[in-house]
């Protein structure tokens, strides 16, 4: 006796049905699932606020290419005058090692890269969920590290780390350079061929990986290309407040007190 | 009669499969773009991409105008040298090469501090707009760090003694809003570290010195 003999009997419409209802059972679990614990919030109240930022990071990104390439053809023609007098050569060579100082050219030379990624272990009971994701005091204390260790240039994905770099929490994710980063993070730093020897014999690192790593596996993982690059900074270096204070070399002699008395 | 309810009974099934298949895919395809931000963490985004796209249409203009002079230069023979200099401070008054002067605020910590507790200020500084900032008379640049544990900070293998002092130059209101608001760091380092002593001064006139430090890296060459 076939086992399964009573489908044959059951009419096909029936069997169309249970599918269908199968598949929408399936759906309504996916649609609960998908907001999980990163997505808690209604798409309703949501929605035109992701649609403004949407629209607010393409600018961004369009405005960084704008700048990349104005910065790119500005350099160019200055480098054409490069053959004229001594004293524009010596101010191109000077203003390259500015550029390159403030972050501004892109770099490639030896280095590391490491990525932090949130942890994917269960939650315990008392336990504050934060805790399982990255935030950005553990990029801040490994870009600490890195320096500290002997880093010569950080980049934290696309974001260059320069004087006015601050790294916040946004919800779970971070901004960098106004930039909105969401894991995972890699970090990818210049330096010299035993850059990670040295960051991994840091005592600070050891805290890091012992607090993060090892209490709430917040994943930590790094890698040593043979060569790493580093993008350009994209933000503005046109400082409004700070202006430059003369030298006092340059500045014009006082006179004195006495003088023409 | 029976195959006609059949029928609209598999359509309404079908219908809500299709409308189901729908929202999940513009669930997943939106949600995922800023996954798990509240609107309230969406406002604050908001206003920080609003502030920072103006800040690059700032930049863009300025370069605009920067390649039209150069380019117009070259076409008289002109080299642009005015130009080249002026391009020059900048860049060197950004990267902390020279030294600056300008409003802001004075920052004085009594108590035994440590160096984390003096990155989380420096950090909040900047992201209120800080573009020159000094810690112990020592300018800080990429790679300059507040190492240490309470009382024994170090920068730059240089002692910090105490009282530290920090000098930001910025948007004096701005500055001193984003530490001294309630909950704001200053309220968290009372909490934590009840000894430590924080006063923010806003100054008219602050000077930062240069770096001493080389700043162009000797591991790496420019991608160009």
């Amino acid at each position: 006796m076939n086992p399964l003999g009573w489908i044959s009997r059951v009419p096909s419409w029936q069997l169309t049905l249970f599918a269908a209802l199968l598949g929408l059972g399936f759906l309504v679990a996916a649609q609960l699932a998908s907001e999980g614990p990163r997505v808690r919030y209604t798409s309703q109240e949501r929605s035109p606020l992701v649609d403004t930022a949407t629209v607010l990071q393409a600018q961004q990104e369009q405005l960084k290419a704008q700048i990349l390439d104005l910065r790119g053809r500005i350099g160019a023609t200055e480098q054409a005058d490069a053959g004229s007098a001594a004293v524009v050569r010596d101010l191109n060579a000077q203003l390259l090692a500015a550029r390159i100082a403030a972050g501004l050219i892109p770099l490639s030379g030896s280095g590391i890269v490491i990525q932090l990624d949130d942890s994917l272990q269960p939650v315990a009971a008392d336990a504050n969920q934060s805790d399982y994701l990255v935030g950005a005091r553990d990029v801040r204390t490994m870009v600490e590290e890195l320096w500290s260790a002997g880093a010569e240039a950080i980049a934290v994905n696309d974001e260059r780390i320069t004087p006015s770099t601050s790294i916040i929490d946004i919800g779970p994710s971070i901004l960098v350079n106004s930039a909105y980063l969401a894991p995972p993070y890699q970090i990818t730093a210049l330096g010299p061929k035993d850059l990670y020897g040295r960051l991994s014999a840091s005592p600070g690192f050891v805290d890091l990986i012992r607090a993060r790593a090892q209490t709430y596996g917040i994943r930590v993982s790094f890698a040593e290309p043979e060569s790493v690059n580093l993008p350009a900074f994209a933000g503005t270096v046109t400082l409004r407040y700070a202006h430059p204070e003369p030298s006092p070399s340059a500045a014009p002699a006082a006179p004195s007190a006495s003088a023409g008395g | 009669m029976r195959r006609r309810r059949n029928q609209v009974t598999i359509a309404a099934v079908a219908f809500a499969l299709g409308l189901l298949v729908v929202v999940q895919l513009r669930t997943q395809a939106s949600g995922a773009a800023f996954a798990g931000l509240s609107s309230q963490d969406l406002t604050v985004l908001v206003a920080n991409l609003n502030a920072r796209n103006d800040q690059l249409r700032r930049e863009v203009a300025t370069l605009d105008r920067e390649l039209t002079t150069i380019d117009s230069n070259r076409q008289r023979g002109d080299a642009s040298i005015d130009e080249l200099r002026a391009d020059l401070q900048r860049v060197r008054l950004y990267a902390g090469s020279e030294a600056a002067n300008g409003t802001g605020v004075l920052i004085m910590i009594r108590g035994p501090i440590d160096g984390s507790a003096i990155e989380d200020l420096v950090n909040e500084l900047r992201n209120a707009g800080a573009e020159a900032m000094a810690v112990g008379g020592i300018r800080l640049v990429p790679g300059t760090v507040a190492i240490g544990a309470p009382g024994k900070v170090t920068l730059d293998g240089r002692t910090v003694a105490d009282p530290v002092e920090l000098d930001a130059i910025g948007p004096t209101e701005k500055l001193t809003g984003s530490l001294t608001r309630s909950g704001g760091l200053i309220a968290q380092l009372a909490a934590t570290q009840p000894d430590v002593a924080v006063e923010v001064t806003p100054v008219d006139r602050l000077v930062v010195p240069a770096t001493d430090r080389n700043l162009v890296p000797v591991n790496g060459h420019p991608r160009l």
